[in-house]
């Protein structure tokens, strides 16, 4: 078993709430992804297990949504937006200013396993771009000196 | 001190008895329930249980003029009405805060600032409808707004505006905080269907629209955040009131994302009929373009919608007037841009956008957007062939009304925009391989 | 489907009238643009639409104009509505399904050459007809690349039959619909979105369900490819005859493509009809071909010297035949000859079988029921009047209530369980599915009820009870009914079955309702001794709740010919009507005594029945009580045994002839509705083979008889049998319900039931590689709750003993199972499960070890 039991908990106490168990896919790969930092087929099994829904179900609806990354990725997943109001604001060279920071280009994580960049599409944080997603946490209106700081205070937290 | 550090024009909201979404955006506290209620919150929610009827409150919202502010402008009380009042099957009412659209991100400061405003609405909306079970969706990056809805759910219930006989009216109402999981497709209001459903995120065959059959194919409402935000005003002020809002088939305040080149992005709410102009000059909005360029371009409701030249500015936001201008108000997410900006640039942006959320089901959005990128960005590359620029806009034509769902439509509008507009443009690529103006901005 | 829409039209439903390319159309409301072109003949190119399926209207090739309409409109989802004009060859049209082709071609690869489905392929027809080529893309071509496979083609073996390539996949997304909507099954998936989105097995697994085969054949490219057809040949070099399943006793239309140089069938594919098979076919019928090519086909006579089976002529052979016959019969009489005859035979061998022995033999030996327990020998049994009941596959479609009751019916009824899933996609359907252990098949079930292995016939009458005590039916009725109960109540009832009495009630309100019905009894009673009791309880409870009134219930025929065999009377008791026509048609009846299967292997034991023929099939190793039939079979003086191939039967045999498939000749079959269809002759006979029937009649020469004057006689008296309509008897009253229970010895204290892998059918099967690519070895199933009792895990061998018989064998865990009953399929030739049963018990019990390595 990856999931913890807090985990199977949670996923089954949205069981109860939801008028249908596969309503719960969703909730449960969300659930699932902020414990393991990625899903992937193992627990896609284990997800169908809990709810009771066959295991291709629950693939076919984690790999049509991109926020969930399907590979073990940095302890931080560096999510940066590359759409358009952010575009206008210097999100590609936000991007070159990370990849030369870390020394990592898209899509690759740091040595010390620490940092995995990657672009996004549109996060919904325009008037505050340019704009950033590490794991959960929204860091928007960025400068350099903010992502230095960013990077930094996570640096020192691992 | 705000999660979000996004700009709003409360201020001016406070000061007028005709804006009020925004009232108290600014104000820390109003995410609690017992600020909400001081400030006038689930009012509206009590009038509704104790002195309407179901039909009344249809009537009161039809009545309004309110058009939904998601991107399609429907009117809100005329599709509550299409819930048929015999079905034996339970109704579901869906609040969509997918927001996805680039350029929108209005509906991500109610949420976080004003849940109860949302949930209020909400509860009105399955009351008229005869819902018990409602949703939110959230889309699945905003894991701080879901925690601000889930907290405020929680408070609701507590509060005695959520559960069973709600203050005492015999009403019942639950309501679930479902989050997506990165999909824009799950804004459109079909394939969020599927989604809650478990289904991956593709759209439906319409009819039967959602009204008719939707979630687990019982009637279901979707509405976007903001429409349902504006119901609670509807109840409290009057019909009337509302209407006289904006102008006359545009009734009511809105929100507009301004985000781009000017100087002061933000999220505002305005009157519908409000100036663009004055939205992206004036100072307590946008307050001029970004290094006092000279504008290029605006996309006037989000990037599905097609583009707007300096010489059109002058245009006033609502339903009706962006439509005669050749654009739509769509989700009100006012992209500027100045005259460094290569048109084809923003088009590659975008094309790759739309190419990465189509979700596969239809033939031409699938594989027509995947061509379209490899096209516009070999031609913004400088690598374009003679005919490339007919071909992006054949293509575009092959998509345009072909699909299941509007995104095909909403990829490649802005294209054949910009190909009307900056055709010469679009042409200097092919005949030079490079852009005509120099496209590269810093981030400082 | 155009028999589908008069249909609606002919029932009172409203209408719509429309005009299509100029032609006035008037189809029922709610009847898409696209049927109803169909229905008039105009063809409007489609991928994702299929006719089975649910629309979905996603590929965007069935476009057709609308006037007034802003747009093009998708035909498939588009209903035709009053004064709607439409165009479906219009210019626009034409643009529209060109650039769906276009983009469709966009990723495709060109290897037609290469692609198995050249010259059936949808796509490549379109091209062709569209004249598009692929050079307004010049960009590299989207390419998945297998990660085991060849990297070219992205060629990969999803499944023991099924080869994938994603590359040529056109996203129609047919497979995964059907797979789900019309199978139940969820090996098959689709992943990823956009442009990117892949067809694929579900993770860790094998697309290997019993319909897995209809995958490749929906597929409109050749995304998807068989094994068993791959690189054989061309389609259009095939020759192609139209014939009928033989395993099934639906009888699924299929079609046989051949090599006709090398006299070798190539593959079978569906010949949808609407009415029987619905255009899905199971594996068995798709791969079951492969039997008749296969190299170990008896090709001559053989004749036992010397302890030893040795080549021989048809001649000779006969010569035998005759020679060993007369001579028994002249020593003992003629009621020392038996014959068991396989009711996978078409009509002409088994009517030729009967004719053999009632006219020629005298005598009454013979039966087909060779895997049935203890038939009893009187003429009257409710359980024959069960089976010579009439019943009809389409009526399942619009049944509200369907019941089934002891049958896993993906194991021995594919057609209909297909059916009935369809029956719960399309019309609501409400399934009750009633078991002795749960059963995969119950998936499409409302309710599965799970009773006590043995009271099959208690909790029929427990619905009873459960629908009197909730006041549904009349008093009167009800008096009846309680009157031939031993039960008082209906706690007690289901206090002996072990159900809860909620489910029982629920299965009881839906058949006392006003719905259409259907129940549908299945091998578990049929192969039961029980089954007489069963036929009593159900013909009570058809009079309690007006059943047959609402539609129908039969025991459903197992067996390619089962229903011909009772209808041609190839019972040792033919119904009196049958006996009237007989006679009235030999000028004679025999009056000697009327064997059944058992009551001769009785006989044989006795040595009072010396001279013995099995016409196909492996008797040895059908009849539950291998010992028993074993022993008898040895004992006779003269065995002929005519088959396929040889098993442990034809080893006994003195004289062993080699029998044609049905592929080799023209043979009419009678499918479990009673519908007469014929087989065509697809291939020349293997060998020195012959059709079964022209064996009987060379052996009735020989000994000096002519059964029939020409083949027109021959087959004018078999239609005039099969004429006989099925008498729909039911008893004029309540009936007696005799439950049957046993002492459970408490060495044995666990439960195991008999029936065929989902992959294999009867005993020839195992001969079809394809199918042995499923499954090909022996297994039990049990419970994921007895395997960690007992300490062991899938594929591990238990150990099997019953009173009479000992086997070892690896266990599989099934998770759908929830009691203590085990599941041993019958198929597997290494490990014969007969040998742990006997002849009269109603319930087998073994008891299980574990085998420590
Ligand atoms: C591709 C696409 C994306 C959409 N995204 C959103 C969205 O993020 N939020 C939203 O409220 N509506 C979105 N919509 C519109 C919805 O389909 C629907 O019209 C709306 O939620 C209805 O609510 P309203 O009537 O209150 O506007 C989208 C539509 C399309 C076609
Ligand atoms: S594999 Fe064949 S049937 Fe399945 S989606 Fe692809 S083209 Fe369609
Ligand atoms: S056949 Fe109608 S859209 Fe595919």
């Amino acid at each position: 078993m990856i999931l913890t039991e807090e985990s199977v908990r949670k996923i089954k106490e949205k069981l109860q709430q939801y008028p249908q168990p596969k309503s719960v896919i969703l909730p449960a790969l969300t659930v699932a992804y902020r414990q393991v930092g990625y899903v992937d087929a193992d627990i896609y099994r284990e997800i169908s297990h809990i709810i009771n829904i066959p295991t291709v179900e629950v693939a076919e609806a984690a790999t049509f949504y991109t926020m969930f990354a399907k590979k073990p990725r940095g302890k931080y997943l560096i999510q940066v937006c590359h759409n358009i109001s952010c575009a206008l604001l210097g999100a590609d060279s936000l991007i070159g200013y990370i990849e030369e920071k870390l020394g990592i280009k898209i899509g690759e994580t740091t040595e010390d396993n620490l940092f995995t960049l990657v672009t996004v599409e549109c996060l919904g944080s325009c008037a505050t771009a340019p704009m950033m997603q590490i794991n959960q946490d929204y860091y928007e209106k960025l400068t350099k000196e903010k992502v230095d700081q960013i990077l930094e205070d996570l640096r020192s937290k691992a | 001190m705000f999660y979000s550090p996004v700009r709003t024009n409360a201020a001016e909201v406070a000061q007028s008895n005709r804006l009020h979404l925004f009232r108290y955006v600014e104000d820390p506290e109003q995410v609690k329930v017992e600020k909400f209620e001081e400030h006038g919150g689930y009012v509206a929610w009590k009038k509704v249980l104790a002195e309407m009827e179901p039909s009344q409150v249809i009537e009161e919202v039809k009545n309004s003029g309110l058009r939904g502010r998601g991107g399609a402008g429907f009117p809100t009380g005329l599709k509550w009405s299409f819930v048929p009042k015999d079905s034996p099957k339970p109704r579901y009412l869906c609040c969509n805060a997918d927001e996805s659209e680039p350029g929108t991100c209005k509906d991500r400061v109610l949420m976080e600032r004003d849940p109860h405003a949302i949930i209020e609405g909400m509860a009105i909306a399955s009351y008229a409808i005869g819902c018990h079970q409602m949703f939110i969706y959230i889309r699945g990056e905003f894991a701080h707004c879901a925690d601000c809805m889930e907290k405020a759910m929680k408070e609701a219930y507590e509060h005695g505006h959520l559960g069973k006989n709600i203050h005492g009216s015999g009403f019942d109402l639950d309501m679930i905080v479902h989050t997506g999981g990165g999909a824009y497709i799950c804004g459109e209001e079909t394939s969020l269907l599927n989604s809650i459903e478990g289904e991956r995120g593709m759209s439906r065959i319409r009819p039967p629209f959602p009204a008719i059959e939707g979630l687990y194919s019982c009637p279901t409402i979707v509405n976007n955040v903001e429409s349902l935000a504006s119901v609670p005003h509807i109840i409290n002020h009057g019909a009337g009131w509302y209407k006289s809002l904006g102008t006359e088939k545009s009734c009511g305040s809105k929100i507009f994302s301004l985000s781009g080149h000017v100087k002061q992005p933000g999220n505002y709410e305005v009157e519908l009929g409000f100036s663009l102009k004055k939205l992206i000059y004036d100072k307590d909005y946008g307050g001029g373009i970004l290094g006092d360029k000279k504008l290029k371009g605006v996309i006037p409701g989000g990037s599905s919608t097609p583009f707007l030249t300096p010489d059109m500015i002058d245009i006033k936001l609502d339903y009706e007037s962006l439509v005669e201008g050749g654009s739509m108000l769509g989700s009100g997410a006012v992209i500027v841009f100045h005259e460094d900006t290569c048109i084809v640039w923003v088009i590659k942006r975008l094309i790759r956008f739309y190419r990465h959320e189509s979700c596969g089901k239809c033939t031409p959005c699938r594989e027509g957007t995947a061509w379209l990128e490899e096209l516009i960005n070999r031609i913004e590359a400088g690598r374009g062939k003679p005919g490339d620029v007919e071909k992006v806009e054949e293509i575009c034509g092959n998509i345009l009304g072909h699909t299941v769902c509007p995104l095909g439509d909403a990829a490649v509008m802005p294209i054949l925009s910009t190909l009307k507009l900056w055709r010469d443009e679009w042409q200097y690529h092919i005949d030079h391989g490079k852009c005509m103006v120099k496209t590269d901005f810093e981030f400082k | 489907m155009a028999d589908d829409i008069k249909d609606k039209v002919k029932t009172d439903v409203p209408t719509v009238t429309f005009t299509m390319d100029g032609q006035e159309v008037t189809v029922a409301k709610g009847t898409t643009i696209l049927e109803a072109a169909r229905s008039i003949g105009i063809h409007i190119p489609t991928f994702c639409w299929h006719p089975k399926l649910k629309p979905v209207g996603s590929c965007r090739m069935c476009y057709v104009e609308i006037e007034k309409w802003p747009k093009l409109a998708v035909s498939c989802v588009t209903e035709a509505t009053d004064g709607m004009i439409v165009h479906t060859e219009s210019d626009k049209v034409k643009r529209g399904r060109r650039a769906t082709l276009e983009f469709l071609l966009l990723n495709h690869p060109l290897d037609c050459p290469t692609c198995d489905q050249g010259g059936e392929c949808e796509l490549q027809n379109l091209t062709f007809e569209h004249g598009i080529d692929d050079s307004r893309f010049d960009f590299q071509k989207n390419r998945f690349t297998s990660d085991t496979d060849n990297t070219v083609f992205d060629d990969k073996r999803i499944g023991p039959e099924i080869i994938l390539n994603r590359n040529r996949c056109i996203l129609c997304y047919r497979c995964v619909r059907a797979n789900k909507e019309a199978f139940g099954e969820y090996d098959l998936g689709v992943y990823e979105r956009g442009n990117i989105a892949e067809i694929n097995a579900a993770p860790g697994q094998q697309v290997n369900s019993p319909f897995s085969g209809n995958l490749p054949e929906i597929c409109p490219v050749g995304a998807l490819t068989s094994v068993d057809w791959r690189y054989k040949m061309r389609v259009w070099l095939a020759g192609k005859t139209p014939s009928i399943c033989p395993y099934s006793s639906s009888g699924s239309n299929i079609l046989i493509y051949t090599d006709d140089n090398k006299n070798l069938i190539r593959r079978v594919t569906s010949r949808c009809n609407d009415d029987i098979d619905d255009g899905w076919l199971s594996d068995i019928t798709r791969y079951g071909y492969q039997i008749a090519n296969s190299e170990e086909r008896l090709q001559t006579p053989l004749i036992k010297k010397e302890g030893k089976q040795v080549e021989a002529t048809w001649d000779e052979a006969l010569e035998v035949i005759c020679n060993r016959f007369k001579e028994i019969t002249e020593k003992k009489g003629k009621v020392c000859i038996g014959g068991l005859i396989s009711p996978s035979l078409d009509n002409a061998s088994l009517y030729c079988s009967s004719k053999l022995f009632r006219t020629v033999f005298n005598n009454n030996n013979i039966d087909f029921r060779t895997d049935y327990r203890m038939l009893p020998n009187k003429p009257d049994s409710y359980f024959g009047m069960l089976c010579n009941r009439s019943f009809r596959i389409t009526d399942i479609d619009d049944s509200d209530v369907i019941v089934v009751l002891g049958s896993d019916l993906i194991r021995e009824h594919h057609n209909e369980y297909l059916r009935i899933r369809k029956a719960v996609n399309f019309n609501n359907a409400r399934v009750f599915s009633l078991n002795p252990y749960s059963v995969k098949s119950a998936d499409v079930a409302q309710a599965e009820i799970v009773y006590n292995i043995g009271t099959d016939e208690i909790i029929l009458v427990a619905i009873g009870l459960a629908a009197i005590e909730m006041g549904l039916v009349e008093q009167g009725l009800a008096q009846g009914f309680k009157e031939k109960v031993k039960l008082g109540s209906l706690a007690e009832a289901t206090e002996v079955c072990g159900v809860s009495s909620d489910d029982v009630k629920l299965v009881a309100r839906a058949l006392a309702g006003d719905g259409k019905v259907s129940v549908i009894v299945g091998e578990l009673i049929t192969r039961s001794h029980g089954r007489e009791a069963v036929a009593s309880a159900l013909f009570n409870l058809s009079r309690l709740l007006g059943i047959d009134k609402k539609g129908q219930m039969a025991v459903l025929a197992r067996y390619a010919n089962s229903r011909g065999a009772e209808k041609l009377g190839l019972l040792p008791i033919p119904t009196g009507a049958q006996v009237e026509m007989l006679k009235a048609m030999w000028g004679k009846f025999p009056d000697a005594e009327p064997q059944t299967t058992d009551a001769m292997l009785a006989l044989m034991h006795k040595e009072e029945i010396s001279g013995g023929l099995v016409l196909g099939g492996n008797p040895i190793m059908l009849y539950p009580d291998r010992q028993f039939i074993t022993e008898g079979l040895e004992k006779l003086d003269f065995l002929v045994a005519c088959d396929l191939f040889e098993s442990e039967t034809t080893e006994l045999a003195d004289v062993v002839l080699p029998m044609s498939s049905w592929a080799e000749y023209e043979g009419s079959y009678v499918n479990l509705e009673g519908c007469n269809q014929v087989a065509c002759q697809a291939i020349k006979h293997i060998g020195q083979s012959k059709p079964a029937f022209e064996i009987i009649r060379l052996i009735a020469e020989k000994i000096g008889t002519s059964l029939f004057e020409s083949d027109e006689q021959m087959a004018t008296e078999i239609e005039q049998l099969l004429s006989c309509e099925p008498d729909n008897a039911t008893p004029d009253n309540f009936v007696d319900v005799l439950p049957l229970s046993e002492e459970v010895d408490p060495d044995f204290p666990i439960p195991l039931c008999i029936c065929d892998d989902p992959h294999h059918t009867g005993a020839l099967t195992q001969k079809a590689p394809s199918l042995t690519n499923f499954t090909g070895e022996a297994y039990i199933e049990m419970s994921p709750d007895l395997a960690a009792r007992l300490e062991v895990s899938e594929g591990q061998p238990v150990r099997v003993e019953s009173p009479v018989g000992k086997i070892v064998m690896p266990v599989k865990v099934s998770k759908h199972i929830d009691n203590d009953v085990v599941i041993i399929p019958r198929n597997f030739s290494q490990i014969r499960v007969t040998s742990l049963l006997m002849r009269k018990k109603r319930v087998d019990r073994v008891r299980i070890t574990k085998v420590d390595e």
